[in-house]
């Protein structure tokens, strides 16, 4: 609340210039998570598949789909493997297809 | 008949686009947004209230809510869309004039959370012809507004160029 108050007695206006221009409140989003192709083994493709509550991940071979619509952002993949997979800092994800949002990342870890 | 005729279309079509901007610019284009829930845990209704406090401000963007689907352009729904709810959320859409915008808000509202709940479609789309979506649990207002933005055609989508893989995926691939 202070922050705000001095915020707004400084630039006279508190209201965020969004569209216009980025946002510095951004960079504190949960964002759903990116993930390192070269780190990422089928072992550990398993164990994020395993641990997302929202479904958003599955494997198929040696390609993890990444259901971003599906994402919470909760970061348990995260805390799973955190050499692997690391917030995105994406939020501007709205779009006309759904399909978009379902994205293929290679698992390029070997079989290990 | 006329061997301007041709020109004298482009010409029209000019003129009437600048009346366009011209009538755009006088009295600004205003949406009317009418939320939807069906069945949400409340916290993407949470971030859509925000919209409307002082740091979001929606209304400068030209938006507002409506309490009345028949006053709406924009039907923004939350939830995994409840079987119970089929009824109601059909009654809400017809009620609305064309043309008309449906977005699916929430990572339930897009076959997220609730997929093999018997109790829900699992997915909006199942039962309203969805638009435009938008991801996230809650999807912040930040990402609303880009939403909205998305909607109306003021900003471009960015998620079909979003890989979502750190470093280089083609260095190594087999």
């Amino acid at each position: 609340m202070p922050f705000w108050f001095a915020r707004g007695l400084r630039r006279g206006v508190v209201t965020t210039r969004y569209p216009a221009r980025s946002d510095g409140s951004a960079a504190f989003l949960p964002t759903p998570p990116a993930f390192r192709p070269r780190q990422l083994t089928r072992q550990t493709a398993d164990r994020l598949v395993a641990v997302c509550p929202s479904m958003a991940l599955r494997r198929q071979d040696d390609v993890l789909i990444f259901d971003v619509g599906a994402c919470t952002a909760c970061g348990r993949c995260a805390e799973a493997a955190p050499d692997a997979v690391t917030p995105s800092g994406e939020f501007e994800l709205a779009t006309t297809g759904r399909s978009a949002l379902v994205k293929k990342i290679p698992i390029c870890g070997g079989t290990r | 008949m006329n061997p301007n005729h041709g020109t004298a279309g482009q010409d029209t079509a000019e003129v009437a686009r600048q009346l366009r901007d011209k009538i755009a610019a006088q009295f600004g284009r205003s949406l009317h947004i009418r939320t939807l829930d069906t069945g949400s845990c409340a916290v993407c209704e949470q971030e859509i209230r925000l919209l409307s406090a002082p740091h979001y401000d929606l209304h400068r963007l030209g938006f507002f809510f409506t309490p009345a689907p028949r006053h709406a352009d924009l039907l923004l729904a939350t939830g995994p869309m409840i079987r119970a709810f089929d009824l109601a959320a059909r009654k809400t859409y017809e009620a609305m004039p064309g043309p008309k915008v449906v977005v699916a808000t929430g990572a339930c509202a897009l076959g997220g959370v609730y997929r093999a709940d018997p109790f829900v479609h699992g997915n909006i789309g199942e039962v309203l012809p969805v638009d435009v979506w938008i991801p996230g649990c809650p999807p912040s207002p930040l990402a609303l507004l880009q939403g909205l933005g998305v909607a109306v055609g003021r900003l471009a989508e960015q998620t079909p160029g979003l890989t979502f893989v750190v470093g280089d995926p083609s260095r190594g691939e087999a």
